[in-house]
């Protein structure tokens, strides 16, 4: 039993250099990186709309709180790197989309990601919910 | 009737670790994290317990499962698991009904730790380690309401030691929290270059400009090439760390280091309980065995009788007996390894021993004065 754990801890620190999340791996202020981006929903005629304005009802700041996507349109620290960042606004634009049923005009949200690894150049990446089953 | 032998001697690896995971040791230094991780566990809760007070909870917003068959509760089931989790946070740091409290509060954090990726923390995940450690170590047995209850009642106090194998497993755990995070910065060459906390400092440079700091720290703070060598400082302190908590001859000057360094984080940086929470373990780094240093005293000499009445109250991890000495005759501190110090030399390693004083007292164990003394065990 006390084998095994330790064997798991140790698989999880090893984990920790793929997984976005690192899960018990214990990788503490992994990067300066920063990133912002601009969401938009696109709705089923095309258009592009910022979730900077409310939509039938919603807010983007309500429905998505914490973990430095409140306000997504602002440059923030990375503080779990990047790729925790990515995968948390990745996974609350499909929060977003599952979970606004009075919405019947968008067909997916899209944000288009600028990233600054460290130092380095910045990197646009494009990131796009689930398409909205709901929909019309 | 049950026929007892003398325990055989361990043979080869696996018998050596096995009698060593099995090992009757002093849970005194768990009891005493138990008490001090009940607060760190109350101080995790908050904000959650805040949140739902006001009628918000976790998946009012952005969150996302583990898994899809991971149980969620109904919102007012949620809240009382919460209330329940604060209750048994309490009752696990008193030490009432100690084994059931201190597993309650382990399946409460674990369950909300799991309910959501955006809950994870580092902070988080070791709170849920040590918690674990807790539940199923005997550690409810001293320093408890249980023990209270116990003696009340006219009973025998329960054994206080026990297999040592989670005593062993938290260390390893502990150990592994610093040895990753120093690993982790020393492979990636921005962080060891220094890169990374520079550019981290550049990044709040108007914050630090309207800091108390002086204006000489900020300049320092901002320098490129003060990182390049800070950089490097924070990864040998964590392996020294996470290396050095395992060796006797470097276990206190890693402790005193560890506790520098969740110090200086705790107030740059934003770590939740991590700070609270990592200092409290540092106790199970003491060596579980109890009342195995003699202090003696001359009970007519007022000065050791304020030094008796210090050890009494901080002597939490219940190092010392205190003992009359002769009359006339120096505090004498008579060690496990049977070595014997005297005068400030004894009382500096008594204050170096205790938790609330080990901190300050430890760095007067390399003076030349609190070295010397050193008289029964080498003369003998």
């Amino acid at each position: 039993m006390v084998a095994l754990i330790v064997i798991v801890q140790l698989a999880l620190v090893v984990r920790g250099y793929r997984s976005a999340h690192k899960e018990f791996a214990f990788q503490m202020f992994p990067e300066s990186s920063t990133w912002r981006a601009e969401i938009v929903r696109v709705t089923t005629d095309g258009d592009r709309v910022p979730v900077t304005q409310p939509w039938a009802g919603y807010r983007w700041d309500e429905l998505v709180r914490g973990r430095g996507l409140h306000h997504p349109e602002l440059r923030h620290h990375a503080d779990a790197g990047l790729d925790n960042q990515l995968a948390f606004l990745d996974a609350a634009l499909d929060y977003v989309a599952e979970n606004t049923p009075r919405d019947d005009e968008t067909r997916y949200l899209e944000a288009t990601v600028t990233t600054w690894h460290n130092t380095d150049a910045p990197e646009v990446t494009v990131l796009r919910s689930d398409d909205r089953s709901d929909a019309t | 009737m049950t026929a007892t032998a003398a325990p055989a001697r361990p043979v080869g690896l696996v018998g050596t670790v096995d009698e060593l995971l099995g090992r009757l040791v002093s849970m005194r230094s768990l009891a005493l994290l138990r008490i001090l991780v009940g607060p760190v566990t109350l101080l995790h809760l908050r904000p959650f317990v805040a949140d739902a007070l006001a009628g918000r909870i976790y998946r009012d917003a952005f969150y996302e499962p583990y898994a899809s068959w991971y149980p969620e509760l109904p919102r007012p089931l949620y809240g009382a698991v919460l209330a329940v989790g604060v209750v048994a946070a309490v009752a696990m740091s008193v030490g009432f009904c100690t084994r059931v409290a201190t597993g309650a509060t382990f399946a409460v954090v674990a369950y909300n730790l799991f309910l959501s990726t955006t809950h994870l923390h580092s902070n988080r995940a070791y709170l849920v380690i040590v918690l674990a450690a807790l539940a199923v170590a005997p550690c409810g047995r001293e320093l408890s309401v249980d023990g209270w209850l116990r003696e009340r009642r006219g009973e025998p106090p329960l054994d206080p030691r026990a297999p040592g194998w989670p005593l062993w497993l938290l260390r390893f755990e502990a150990a592994v929290v610093y040895g990753a995070s120093g690993v982790s910065k020393l492979v990636d060459p921005d962080w060891f270059g220094g890169t990374v906390t520079w550019h981290r400092v550049v990044q709040v440079r108007d914050r630090l400009d309207a800091s108390p700091l002086p204006g000489w720290a900020v300049t320092l703070l901002a320098d490129r090439s003060f990182h390049t060598v800070g950089a490097k400082l924070i990864v040998i302190t964590e392996l020294f760390i996470a290396i050095g908590l395992w060796w006797r001859a470097t276990r206190y000057a890693a402790v005193w280091v560890a506790v520098c360094f969740h110090v200086a984080i705790e107030v740059s940086a934003s770590v939740q309980v991590f700070s609270y929470l990592a200092i409290a373990v540092l106790v199970i780094w003491a060596v579980p065995s109890t009342r195995d240093r003699v202090v003696a005293i001359d009970p007519a000499n007022p000065r050791h009788r304020r030094l008796a009445r210090v050890i009494g109250p901080l002597d939490w991890l219940a190092r010392f007996r205190v003992v009359d000495g002769p009359s006339g005759g120096p505090v004498s501190l008579t060690d496990r390894d049977g070595g014997v110090k005297v005068g400030p030399a004894a009382v500096a390693r008594v204050l170096s021993r205790l938790p609330l004083t080990a901190w300050f007292a430890l760095p007067t164990l390399a003076l030349p004065a609190a070295r010397s003394g050193l008289t029964a065990s080498s003369r003998r």
